[in-house]
């Protein structure tokens, strides 16, 4: 049964996956091409928690609280804190950088009136012919 | 049918046969216990930082240097963000209607609530998961919510700046950046934690610097993203006639 959902977990990740490379790829409209790069991002995120993920009944933060004996229960069923360290590193630039793309979407959309990639570039082409 | 529920179960189809056929066939061995480096950091942590979360002592003591060039790298996409919104003019917007009084007084219930776990998430992120970065994220919410409720107007008549969340978020990051700095003056290295920092004070736990850094964090995130709130939230209007002017002016 581990084993089960341990695959389920890494195909729904290469799924998932595909399906925001084809957003970035073949979706026309800007916002569309921001909500495949987060989804693609947070697949990343997963699979690197994944990682450091164990398959076994509980799974507890790697936080002590202050019980006698307690090393030895964190250790058996503790997850890694190293990769969820990286993920939320990751998390903070990959929103940073989301909220300076959307900021750029709308200053495109403020200049050219449209969030359509070939649109946009044509409407600004136009401008740039007639000055 | 139509062809997206056609194709929504065929990938669902094809998701489990492929997990059931490689389960079956390649037999993968789920992983059960963590990797070595994990457990050192689970058995060490306490220790080493004093701070019973792994989690905050990794990010903020073992690799708290690295964790103040990312706070840098998030600043700068906001400054690039307002350089790319910059008005020359003020807000020409007087509109003070917003939503119903029954709106407003849950609003300002929840605006409490959630400022109040913000604060917590924040300030126990060396005792719990959590942390400033959660934390200041949960504060910028309270603006994305008064700003609908109460108009932006409100906001700015209360004194709610972008200029001024903006040095707010400043003067934390100098803050963040005095803490790593202030050991080198002792003679340490840069982001010493418990050779400089008091681990308790006044009987509380505090993880010498891990409390610190969590609060200064806390405050420039939030001020942070409550700036882009508030920029985000001009009338689409107000920048077309700016962007308009502008170009007339050339």
């Amino acid at each position: 049964m581990e084993s089960f959902v341990y695959t389920l977990f890494i195909v729904v990740l290469a799924v998932n996956a595909l399906i925001a490379i084809y957003g970035i790829v073949y979706r026309r409209s800007l916002i569309k091409k921001l909500i495949s790069l987060t989804i693609l991002s947070d697949t990343v995120f997963v699979a690197i928690i994944l990682v450091g993920f164990i398959f076994k009944y509980p799974v507890v933060p790697p936080v002590y609280s202050g019980v006698e004996g307690e090393e030895v229960f964190l250790l058996e069923h503790a997850s890694d804190p190293l990769p969820q360290a990286l993920v939320l590193t990751g998390i903070v630039i990959g929103l940073a950088v989301n909220a300076l793309i959307a900021f750029g979407i709308i200053q495109i959309y403020r200049l050219t009136g449209t969030t359509d990639a070939k649109k946009a570039v044509k409407v600004l082409v136009e401008e740039v012919l007639e000055e | 049918m139509s062809t997206r529920v056609l194709v929504l179960l065929l990938l669902l189809a094809g998701i489990l046969l492929t997990t059931l056929t490689v389960t079956l066939v390649l037999r993968p061995e789920a992983p059960l216990s963590i990797r070595g480096l994990g457990k050192y950091y689970v058995v060490y942590t306490r220790q080493n930082t004093s701070s019973p979360e792994a989690v905050t002592a990794i990010v903020w003591d073992y690799r708290g240097l690295d964790t103040i060039y990312e706070t840098v790298v998030l600043y700068m996409a906001i400054i690039g963000g307002l350089a790319l919104s910059t008005t020359t003019r003020k807000i020409a917007l007087k509109t003070r209607i917003g939503l119903t009084s029954i709106a407003r007084t849950a609003t300002r219930i929840i605006v409490l609530l959630i400022a109040t776990i913000a604060a917590s998430i924040a300030l126990h992120g060396h005792l719990t998961p959590g942390g400033g970065f959660p934390g200041g994220s949960a504060l910028a919410i309270t603006a994305m919510l008064i700003i609908p409720v109460y108009t932006l107007q409100s906001l700015l008549d209360q004194g709610v700046s972008s200029t001024r969340l903006v040095a707010v978020r400043g003067l934390a990051l100098t803050a963040l950046g005095l803490v790593a700095v202030l050991p080198v003056f002792r003679g340490l290295e840069a982001v010493t934690n418990l050779k400089f920092y008091p681990s308790h004070v006044a009987g509380m736990l505090i993880s010498g610097s891990l409390w610190f850094y969590n609060l200064f964090e806390f405050l420039a995130v939030a001020s942070g993203f409550a700036a882009v709130a508030l920029y985000l939230s001009i009338p689409e209007e107000f920048y077309r006639e700016e962007i308009r002017g502008v170009r007339g002016g050339e």
